[in-house]
């Protein structure tokens, strides 16, 4: 398993497992990969404190912001169609 | 600073106002990752095409239009800032924090979240401050026209927009999904522009009877309704103005040169001090700072015509000014483009004729594009944090060493590399970006450039996620 390097192999599970510590810990598993790139496309990668949401909550969002503007633009069309009827 | 008071501390009373994705608690089989990405990615798309409500209009020339490219941002839709707001502040605070202006120990975990915090804080101000300007400079219309009330209403969505970006490319990152939000958004909205350039089926008449814009789809259409095929062939090649079959294969041309470069790389052979017989390697890329130097260098350029098109508007007179930049309304697309100036030679010349024609514009813009490349993968390297010295602190306290060397000498021997590998590696990229325009190729060359390497950057991880994913069913 080519890990970059940058870790000795202790077995596939530990190395999974240091593989997953580093990519959180961001930066490091950036370079781990041999270069410098796409450290800057990596923001958010430690858990901070802050309102808590689940990844289906963010999903379900953004649908219901979708479904929002397009109401709006039905509702729009509908609203003023009449008004110039 | 120093002191007891730190600039990071003034995020802390925000910090529990911001949305935060939980960090997976289990390990995200790879099939449940693919299912999220494609699920944020379609997500993307459709708010991409949504249009805005309450707009009014969506003409006249577009000053952000050089940026849309890397900003994966589509005029007059719900994600007119696209990615703007999380690049635009993840950059500053990089360049902050690279910078030491504001003091990060990355030791600490308290400070990492405050860090993570500011960003997203950032990115949720340049998000509404954006969308404020936008609506209040009259891109849709003037606010009299609008309404308050819809003028509120596009606000809203703006703003609302990029906090559903800033959470979708968290939650890609925080290990539901595959790489970052940022680079599949970028990387989507490339290739779906090449897409359609390449089979478009909305026919454009411009003078010589309706044609197609999609040049695959030109090209059979020509082949097929001409009498004359070696001229409809001819036509469907060499069409000015309009997507042709030549700039569909210089596209593809880039796409493989790329790809074969990214497999160059010196691998330097490191060895574990603790576990004797633990052999590992430490590759180093030609492409190193990978799409950092175009990313930066078109940040730069776009910048710069952004403020010379203003100055433009306003100043057109003055020699100083002009000196920046003249700009003329291309009669094809409305769109402005520069004529002279400084910001002129720094643009690509449309053609291999344009070229010839302006000799002197074509080796600036080959010197600019080098050097600016060589010169931004230089400086990223030291404030990202991979320069020879930070990677041989990591090696360090991770206790590899390569053989035949001594510990004091890593540092000296990865300096044989690392710079030359960084600022060779930016010129071949800026090189590329450079060879790619020339070609014509679809969706300009630093577009292409970004694209190639994102996509290979999704290969490696999908490869790497593979192998990780037999090795747990391996056991």
């Amino acid at each position: 398993m080519a890990l970059g390097g940058t870790g000795p192999q202790r077995g596939t599970a530990a190395a999974a497992a240091a593989n997953m510590r580093r990519r959180r810990t961001g930066g490091g598993g950036a370079a781990a990969a041999g270069g410098a790139g796409g450290t800057m496309l990596q923001f958010y990668t430690d858990d901070a404190p802050g309102l808590k949401i689940s990844p289906n909550v963010v999903l379900v969002m953004s649908i219901g912001f979708i479904a929002f503007v397009a109401i709006l633009h039905v509702m729009g069309k509908l609203y003023f169609v009449r008004r110039e009827a | 600073m120093g002191g007891g008071f730190r600039v990071l501390h003034l995020v802390r009373p925000f910090l529990s106002f911001l949305p935060e994705v939980q960090s997976a608690d289990r390990k995200i089989p790879f099939r449940e990752k693919v299912i999220y990405t494609v699920i944020s990615l379609f997500i993307f798309l459709v708010c991409s095409q949504l249009p805005l409500y309450g707009i009014h209009s969506t003409t006249g020339a577009d000053p952000f239009y050089w940026m849309r490219v890397i900003l994966a941002s589509n005029r007059g839709t719900v994600m007119e800032l696209g990615i703007t707001p999380i690049v635009t502040s993840g950059l500053v605070m990089q360049l902050l924090a690279g910078s030491k202006i504001i003091e990060v120990d990355n030791n600490v975990r308290e400070d990492r979240a405050l860090l993570n915090g500011a960003q997203k804080l950032l990115g949720i101000l340049i998000a509404v401050g954006e969308a404020v300007a936008y609506v209040l400079s009259g891109m849709y219309g003037s606010v009299g026209q609008l309404g308050v009330g819809n003028a509120i209403l596009i606000i809203l969505q703006l703003c609302f927009a990029g906090i559903i970006v800033i959470c979708l490319d968290e939650l890609l990152q925080k290990g539901y999904g595959l790489g970052s939000g940022i680079s599949l958004f970028i990387a989507t909205n490339i290739c779906e522009n090449i897409i359609w350039k390449a089979f478009s089926p909305t026919t454009i008449n411009s003078g010589r009877g309706a044609e197609f814009e999609g040049a695959v789809i030109a090209l059979f259409h020509l082949l097929i309704t001409r009498t004359d095929k070696v001229r409809a062939l001819r036509e469907a090649f060499y069409r000015q103005n309009l997507p042709n079959v030549t700039n569909l294969l210089a596209t593809v041309l880039v796409f493989l040169i790329v790809i074969y470069f990214q497999g160059f790389r010196v691998v330097l052979p490191v060895r574990s001090k603790n576990a004797r017989g633990q052999q590992g390697s430490y590759p180093i890329k030609l492409f190193y700072t990978s799409n950092m130097p175009i990313i930066l260098q078109s940040a730069l350029v776009s910048n710069l015509y952004f403020i010379s098109q203003l100055l433009h508007r306003k100043y057109s007179g003055n020699f100083l000014v002009n000196l920046l930049g003249k700009w003329k309304e291309s009669e094809y697309s409305g769109q402005s483009i520069p004529v002279g100036g400084l910001a002129y030679y720094i643009t690509a010349p449309s053609s291999l004729a344009d070229m010839a024609a302006n000799p002197f514009h074509a080796l600036f813009y080959i010197v600019f594009m080098l050097s600016a490349c060589a010169l931004f993968s230089k400086t990223w390297i030291e404030v990202s944090g991979s320069s020879a010295r930070d990677v041989a602190k990591q090696l360090k306290e991770q206790q590899m060493v390569m053989p035949g060397h001594r510990e004091s000498n890593l540092q000296k021997e990865l300096n044989r590399y690392i710079p030359t590998a960084a600022a060779f590696g930016g010129m071949c990229i800026g090189a590329l970006t450079v060879l790619a325009d020339f070609m014509g190729a679809i969706g300009s060359g630093t577009g292409i450039l970004l694209a190639v390497t994102i996509i290979y950057q999704y290969f490696e991880t999908f490869e790497k996620e593979k192998a990780s994913e037999l090795g747990f069913f391996g056991m």
